[in-house]
């Protein structure tokens, strides 16, 4: 048989969510065959029991990276039902990068179409919320603007210097709190079930520590604007057009102190402002 | 230097997360590191800082799980840049990957297959490691693998194939001592025969780490002390392949950085005892 139905037929039997056997099912005859044709048996482990531990190591492989990348949604669900929840994901959304650090990428997108998420509607935004922890957790690194360098800004540039926000941050536009869960989850604390509300989340690292904390009025905005590269003064009007704050200026400031503590800001040396 | 003017290392241990603190905070008497290639393929954080880290204390090796250059697929050169690009970064002693196959028609089984032992599949296998090779600009090791299924197909015994295809593609060998000892025992073949059929200019590193003994087979869980068995085993690699690099394995129930240390240790030990000054000064 040439490698590539080999490896083609090994790998379907080795995915099939309900072990080899179903998988040689599905093949039907021409698979068990196929099955017992290729690879060898002995007294102590047939061909279908070698194939085995080749499948079992699938499952469970996965569903432990998966378990340690989503502890909440794992908490909430329970062994079982993630557990199953793993299973049809696996069959939808079969790892296909080199590194196993993707494989869980797609469980927010699949959740959102899952029947779980029928008796619990916030699930895909935990995930989702679970999920860029650890993309920021991996994401470029890049030095922040730190206070002593923003206080050597002269007062009259700036208006003019163009910021951005640090690739290692990220706003999450939510439905749910799902952030009191996470840190209930975090803290092994009871969780309830989130106020259902839009909310927007930015989850960001620091010191090769990830945070996550809602927005405050004011603050997604500029933020966003801050992604792309924004003016100060650009971003200080979209500060005041948010909060439809008259003067601005006192959480401007205190914002922009936040945002410096955090980390959050780049200077954009290229001065290409939005 | 050693085999293909590659550094003689010495002997280390694989770096994992529960002891990165450790390692550059205390810089244990180790010789060398090893490091999960693709742990480290991401764009920035924590990962990398380590790696600088250890790096500017100690000579590290790449070594990944993902080359699949055993594939009916393409080869996958996106992900090979990655790796040259970690490479450039990181200057590593040298990279290795394995021997096997990991996915087939852009899936990932994230599993370390083995490979029909035939002269097609080993021109296969050893025409994509020159490609892979030309990409990285370097020669590489490949890792022999545990394995718990064999083809009826295969033509010759796995030594053979893995001899083949590093004389084709002119590559390096890690020989992964606790595979071979895995291996032997699923497949029923001689440890030491495995050991003999494998050419002595062509290994680089040895592996060592524990198994689980399930009964009717053993699974390579690097999750135990390497076992008597497989230390008698390296004695006898020692004998015939001289000084070779060496590494301690080990990626679940991990213990304190002082426990793989001793073994390290006791590898260092068992390599001086069994070579002979004279061989010794031929290896170097």
């Amino acid at each position: 048989m040439e490698l590539e139905r080999i490896q083609s037929l090994l790998y379907r039997l080795i995915t099939a969510p309900s072990g080899v056997a179903e998988g040689l099912a599905a093949e039907g005859l021409r698979g068990a065959d196929e099955l017992s044709a290729l690879i060898s048996g002995d007294e102590r482990l047939t061909a279908f029991e070698r194939l085995g531990i080749y499948a079992d190591a699938y499952f469970y492989r996965l569903l432990e990276v998966l378990k340690e990348d989503y502890p909440a949604t794992l908490a909430i669900l329970g062994d079982a039902q993630f557990h199953n929840l793993i299973t049809g994901y696996l069959l939808e959304d079969p790892p296909t990068e080199p590194s196993i650090m993707y494989a869980g990428s797609k469980l927010p997108a699949f959740l959102r179409g899952h029947p779980l998420a029928e008796q619990r509607p916030f699930l895909a935004d935990l995930a989702t919320l679970e999920r860029a922890l650890i993309e920021i957790f991996h994401a470029a690194d890049a030095i922040a603007l730190d206070a002593a360098t923003m206080k050597a800004i002269a007062l009259a540039e700036w208006p003019a210097i163009t910021i951005r926000r640090h690739p290692a941050s990220r706003i999450l536009e939510l439905d749910w709190h799902v952030e009191g869960v996470l840190r209930a989850v975090e803290r092994a604390e009871d969780w309830s079930v989130p106020a259902c509300a839009p909310v927007n989340l930015l989850v960001w690292r620091r010191n090769a520590q990830v945070s996550y904390r809602e927005l405050e009025p004011g603050e997604r905005d500029a933020l966003m604007l801050a992604e792309r590269g924004a003016s100060f003064a650009t971003i200080c009007g979209a500060v005041a057009q948010e909060t439809g704050d008259p003067a601005p200026a006192v959480r401007i400031s205190r914002l922009l102190n936040g945002w410096i503590a955090q980390g959050l800001l780049l200077r954009d040396e290229t001065g290409a402002a939005v | 230097m050693n085999r293909f003017g590659l550094p003689a290392l010495g002997t280390g241990v694989g770096l994992r997360p529960p002891h990165y603190a450790e390692v550059i905070a205390e810089r244990p008497a180790i010789d060398w590191f090893e490091v999960i290639t693709e742990n480290f393929m991401v764009a920035g954080g924590r990962p990398l800082e380590v790696l600088e880290q250890v790096r500017a204390n100690y000579p590290i090796v790449l070594h990944g799980v993902s080359m699949s250059l055993g594939s009916a697929d393409r080869l996958n050169r996106g992900h090979l840049r990655g790796v040259a690009e970690l490479a450039k970064r990181f200057e590593p002693a040298w990279i290795s990957d394995h021997l096997c196959w990991t996915g087939v028609g852009g899936r990932n089984l994230h599993d370390l297959m083995p490979l029909p032992y035939t002269a097609e599949t080993a021109m296969h296998v050893a025409g994509r490691l020159r490609q892979a090779q030309e990409l990285l600009g370097r020669r590489i090791l490949i890792e022999n693998v545990s394995s718990y299924l064999s083809y009826t197909q295969s033509t010759m015994p796995e030594w053979e194939f893995v001899s083949a295809i590093a004389e084709e593609a002119d590559c390096g060998i890690l020989l992964d001592i606790n595979n071979i000892f895995v291996s032997s025992f699923n497949h029923r073949f001689d440890a030491k025969q495995y050991i003999e059929g494998i050419p002595l200019d062509r290994v680089v590193q040895f592996h060592l780490a524990g198994h689980s003994d399930h009964g009717k087979y053993l699974l390579d869980t690097h999750d135990h002390p390497i076992r008597p068995e497989v230390w008698a085993l390296y004695d006898y690699a020692v004998q015939r392949f001289g000084a070779v690099s060496t590494l301690i394995e080990r990626d679940d129930n991990i213990p304190e950085f002082a426990e793989l240390q001793a073994e390290a240790d006791e590898a260092r030990r068992r390599s001086d005892l069994t070579i002979s000054p004279a061989q010794s000064l031929v290896a170097e």
